[in-house]
């Protein structure tokens, strides 16, 4: 009895503990979100304002053309772009990301480890020196500004990664296991579908939240690719608020806000299935 | 285009008795282009915005449609455009530009002398239409132009305990400065880090290779010679420098000065723990209004000061629009700039603070502000239209200048903090901006 | 008749992983391996961004004698090395505390799960911007907050000092990228088999024991797949860097990709920058076959998969 409650009262301190941790490991990030809602005179202010006097939608309403100062930025566009790149791009990734890693996980193959390691060097080229030659191919081909060419090079970004992480959890479903079904008589696709990609849906979630996380908050190719509302995404939106010779701080955090509140739900929902499929360890063991 | 000409020579007789402006927008003939979409890349940004809710009125007119392939800020833009040329996708008509960047982009803007009507080239300030010239061709329409000039906080000069410690220590009445010497002195007087702070300077980029030219220049030193030979590393220039090294080291500027670039020193000077601010005209408005600034009520503003040269700094730009050379519809895009930057249009610019580049504009907005009983801001109409007038000069229209500056200001910062000496730094900027001369052919 | 299928069911075989591969390379070569082609071409020309007509203007090796007299260049290069080793480290100890802490908790962890992630959800662009403005020596809310605590009454300049500039960018780029970390090696933690812990434990391991000798050789292949996709990625900092110090001041804060932005847009240099970009690829191909070589010889260590 003595021993249980202290058992629980320890696991109820490690868990505040943990909880306070991880809100000042995010000190920085909630002053941005708190910053969206107030105004950039007590943000920027000294000596400072800890006690918001004003806290309010102001930002927000800037943003989307309501009330007396008005912005103005073409958000819903923005939204959509993003949303859009970012969803069909980790999907195209996933899938190729599968077969790709399911292809290293499962098979020998001659200069297995050289090819493994020239496709994640792929991923160590600076951007800066892809930008302009990738500016003037798309620019042939017409793909600048639109949403297609942002797929195709965030794809491109996503590959190597999703194909590292998905190959790692097909290792660790054990082969036997689609032998075994293979012996049963399915064939190796059904095997595959029924077997190692249910159990392997953890590692897929998760490269799939990696995926849309760094299409969605990419800025550095976006900023050079897109141009106009056809294309643009929500991280080159932010750009909006700084000109030559101001920024407006409280605006931008408020549009950050906007960015970030769609990739926290996804990542929360996500969760589910990861905690779902972590019970995989267990089938290991 | 014969008939427009002749209407606006026609126009420009008239003028005089007309009132100013209202008359001039309606009566010019902007054409019309039923079945043209102009394709526009703008620079984008709170203030700039306001004229572009007027391109409306223009397709109105004219019926063309305009289409904005992209509002960035003027660095991105930049960006932007040298892709463009370098992908060759230069299918779009009209483009925002700056004096300062129109050197580098050669020969893809036309020659707008000859294009856009005389009479209304003539409405335009001609100083501002000089500094938009580069090798002889007009590539370019101001829209509005940038020059500093110096804020400064009210109360402080009205103190008089501040009065008489100041003649005490430094031997001459506490006024606002003349001379960038006094400028350091005052600065010194009432700096007390890190509560307040004498003044600012932006620290990084071409913004402070721009302030060092313009103290350069006033100082009585130039950054090249007629030969295009790097000349800065001089007596001058090693003068300007320590003007910025002693404001550094006694604590009269923030420590993180040298990152701060112009929305730093702007919120600084807003925020009202800084005496001094050399800054736009663009921050005027805002300096003075309640909602963003502690010291409105408390703003003062004088010229840029002198340099030993006995020259005022007048580091100076415009913010202008040009047309491609592969423009499909040269007359639509004419006709569209010719719009934006027509005597109502600047009127909107000039209400926000913006300096107009219409001699005339400056007059009615002037008296617009004194209507209103908007003393402070007629007073900043008449300081900066002097400085414009009298003071201003831009940076030297070649090619490379992006690239000097960028050899020059991380020099400027390591002789600040102390890293080299002024003279060894300036030594280093001088031989490596000879070589990019050299490289781009101005020094054979 | 019965030997044909067989061979060709066994061609088919050897050649199933190429086909699950093709698409993998279709797009890489096309995003990746085409336009580097081309920037390698440039970088032995005097290309000239405002002036396509240089793009045939061959130089050959001038490029690369030039960057390998600039000290400049050099400097930057040891910078990034530094920095790039001083921030993995640092986030991979964060991300293995932070995921061994929550691997305790069993009540409320997909909260905080999703809580040890929100700095994923930032841009780098805004990243930089954020603590641009925390870092700010005058109305900075750092240094606000420690003069209201009354710890310092300073103005720290955090973004000019020679150190404390580097420890800036440095912190913002191992508070964005932590959570990659951690929630890689929480992830390794779920997969682990409880049994030989327990076995561990029944043989008197104690807790220290059983991390350094179970947990952490289990943890290495997780440890060492994130340090090589972070060191692949890291180039992203670049827009951190930009924002918060653009490099300076007096290039204190220099790193290859912001002297690569620059020479390359700014001074319209593309040749000269893609020669530079060539000596940082070879950079950032050590680092992450030096953790590949570490990878495969943990999982051989783990008596891995094929």
């Amino acid at each position: 009895m003595n021993a249980s409650l202290r058992k629980r009262l320890v696991a109820i301190a490690t868990w505040i503990a943990t909880f306070l941790l991880m809100m000042i490991i995010c000190l920085p990030g909630l002053w941005v979100v708190l910053t969206g809602f107030r105004p950039n005179r007590e943000v920027l202010s000294k000596p400072a304002i800890w006690i918001p006097e004003q806290f309010n939608l102001n930002n927000f309403a800037k943003i989307f053309g309501f009330g007396a100062e008005q912005v103005a930025i073409p958000v819903p566009a923005y939204f959509t772009n993003s949303l859009v790149i970012a969803l069909t791009s980790t999907a195209i990734a996933l899938i190729i990301g599968m077969s790709g890693g399911y292809a290293f996980a499962r098979f020998r193959f001659p200069f297995k480890n050289s090819i493994f390691l020239g496709l994640m060097l792929s991923r160590t080229v600076p951007g800066i020196a892809l930008s302009l030659p990738v500016f003037m191919i798309w620019s042939r081909l017409g793909l600048i500004d639109t949403k297609m060419g942002m797929i195709i090079v965030y794809t491109a970004l996503n590959i190597p990664f999703t194909i590292w992480l998905i190959d790692g959890f097909f290792r660790q479903v054990p082969k036997e296991m689609s032998e075994a079904a293979q012996v049963d008589g399915c064939t190796r696709w059904q095997a595959f579908w029924r077997v190692e990609f249910p159990l392997a849906k953890s590692g897929i979630a998760s490269a799939g939240i990696f995926a849309f996380l760094t299409s969605w908050n990419e800025y550095a190719l976006a900023s050079q690719l897109t141009r106009s509302t056809d294309s643009k995404t929500l991280p080159v939106g932010l750009m909006d608020f700084t000109a030559q010779f101001t920024i407006d701080w409280a605006g931008m955090s408020a549009m950050a806000v906007i960015i970030i509140i769609p990739a926290l739900i996804l990542t929360f929902l996500v969760q589910k299935h990861l905690i779902a499929g972590l019970t995989f360890g267990g089938v290991k063991g | 285009m014969t008939k427009t000409t002749l209407k606006g020579l026609a126009l420009g007789l008239t003028l005089p008795v007309l009132l100013a402006g209202t008359a001039l927008s309606q009566d010019y003939d902007y054409g019309s282009f039923p079945d043209t979409t102009l394709r526009v890349k703008l620079i984008g940004g709170a203030q700039y915005e306001p004229l572009y809710a007027e391109i409306p009125k223009w397709e109105e007119m004219t019926g063309a449609k305009v289409e904005v392939l992209s509002r960035k800020n003027h660095f991105e833009l930049d960006r932007e455009i040298k892709q463009d040329i370098a992908a060759g996708t230069l299918d779009w008509c009209v483009g925002s530009n700056h004096t300062s960047f129109a050197p580098q982009y050669g020969n893809i803007y036309i020659d707008l002398n000859g294009v856009v009507d005389e009479a209304v080239l003539a409405k335009f300030d001609a100083l501002a239409l000089e500094n938009s010239t580069v090798n002889g061709r007009l590539v370019q329409l101001p829209r509005h132009s940038d020059v500093s000039n110096l804020y400064y906080k009210k109360s402080l000069y009205e103190d008089q305990a501040n009065k008489d410690a100041f003649k005490a220590e430094y031997g001459y009445d506490l006024a606002p400065p003349e001379t960038f010497d006094q400028f350091k002195d005052q600065a010194m007087f009432f700096a007390d880090a890190p509560t307040f702070y004498g003044t600012q300077y932006v620290g990084k980029d071409e913004a402070i290779t721009g302030r060092f030219y313009e103290m350069l220049v006033a100082n009585g030193g130039a950054l090249f010679d007629e030969d295009w030979n790097p000349t800065f590393n001089s007596e001058a220039g090693v003068r300007t420098v320590n003007w910025f090294k002693d404001l550094y080291d006694a604590n009269a500027v923030p420590a993180g000065v040298l990152n701060y670039l112009w929305d730093d020193t702007g919120l600084g000077f807003a925020s009202g723990t800084v005496a001094l601010n050399l800054d736009w005209a663009g921050w005027a408005a805002f300096f003075n209004d309640p909602a963003n600034s502690k010291v409105a009520g408390d703003v003062g503003i004088v010229r840029a000061p002198k340099g030993v040269g006995g020259k005022r700094a007048g580091w100076a730009g415009s913010h202008t629009f040009s047309i491609t050379e592969t423009c499909d519809n040269t007359d639509a895009a004419v006709s569209f700039i010719t719009f934006l930057t027509d005597h109502d249009r600047q009127m909107i610019e000039a209400r926000k603070g913006l300096l107009p580049t219409r001699t005339q504009v400056w007059k009615d907005v002037k008296a617009e502000f004194e209507a209103e009983g908007n003393d402070f801001q007629a007073e900043v109409v008449d300081t900066y239209s002097l400085s414009m007038s009298e003071d201003a000069f831009t940076p030297p229209l070649i090619e490379p200048w992006i690239e000097v500056s960028n050899e020059i200001w991380p020099r400027l910062q390591a002789a600040i903090l102390g890293e080299k000496t002024p003279q060894e730094a300036l030594d280093e900027a001088a031989a490596e901006a000879r070589l990019i001369m050299e490289d781009a052919g101005y020094i054979n | 008749m019965a030997r044909t299928p067989r061979s060709s069911y066994k061609t088919r075989l050897a050649l199933t992983p190429y086909l699950l591969l093709a698409p993998a390379f279709l797009v890489l070569i096309f995003v990746i391996a085409l336009p580097l082609v081309f920037s390698l071409y440039t970088s032995f020309t005097g290309y000239r961004l405002v002036r396509p007509d240089s793009l045939w203007n061959w130089v050959g090796l001038r490029n690369y004698e030039r960057i390998f007299t600039d000290w400049d260049f050099w400097v930057a290069f040891g910078r990034t090395i530094l920095f790039l080793a001083i921030a993995l480290n640092l986030e991979f100890i964060f991300g293995l505390g932070i995921a061994l802490l929550i691997n305790r908790i069993t009540w409320g962890q997909r909260t905080l799960r999703t809580i040890m992630m929100f700095p994923m959800m930032f841009s780098p662009i805004l990243v930089g911007y954020q603590f641009k403005f925390i870092f700010n020596d005058n109305i900075g809310v750092l240094n606000n907050a420690l003069q209201s605590l009354g710890i310092s009454d300073a103005a720290t300049p955090w973004l000019v000092d020679r150190n404390l500039a580097m420890f800036s960018i440095i912190f913002a780029e191992v508070w964005m990228s932590t959570s990659v970390f951690a929630i890689l090696l929480l992830a390794g933690l779920f997969a682990m088999p409880r049994d030989p812990i327990e076995a561990a434990k029944v043989d008197g391991c104690s807790p220290l024991q059983v991390f350094r000798h179970i947990t952490l050789p289990f943890l290495m292949p997780f440890a060492f797949i994130a340090m090589t996709i972070r060191s692949l990625d890291v180039a992203r900092a670049y827009d951190i860097v930009d924002v918060m110090t653009g490099g300076g001041p007096a290039g204190r804060t220099e790193l290859l990709w912001t002297l690569i932005a620059r020479v390359g847009y700014d001074n319209s240099r593309m040749g000269q920058a893609n020669a530079m970009a060539y000596v940082s690829i070879i950079l950032s191909v050590a680092f992450t076959y030096y953790f590949f070589t570490k990878l495969v010889a943990a999982r051989r260590y783990m008596g891995g998969a094929a």
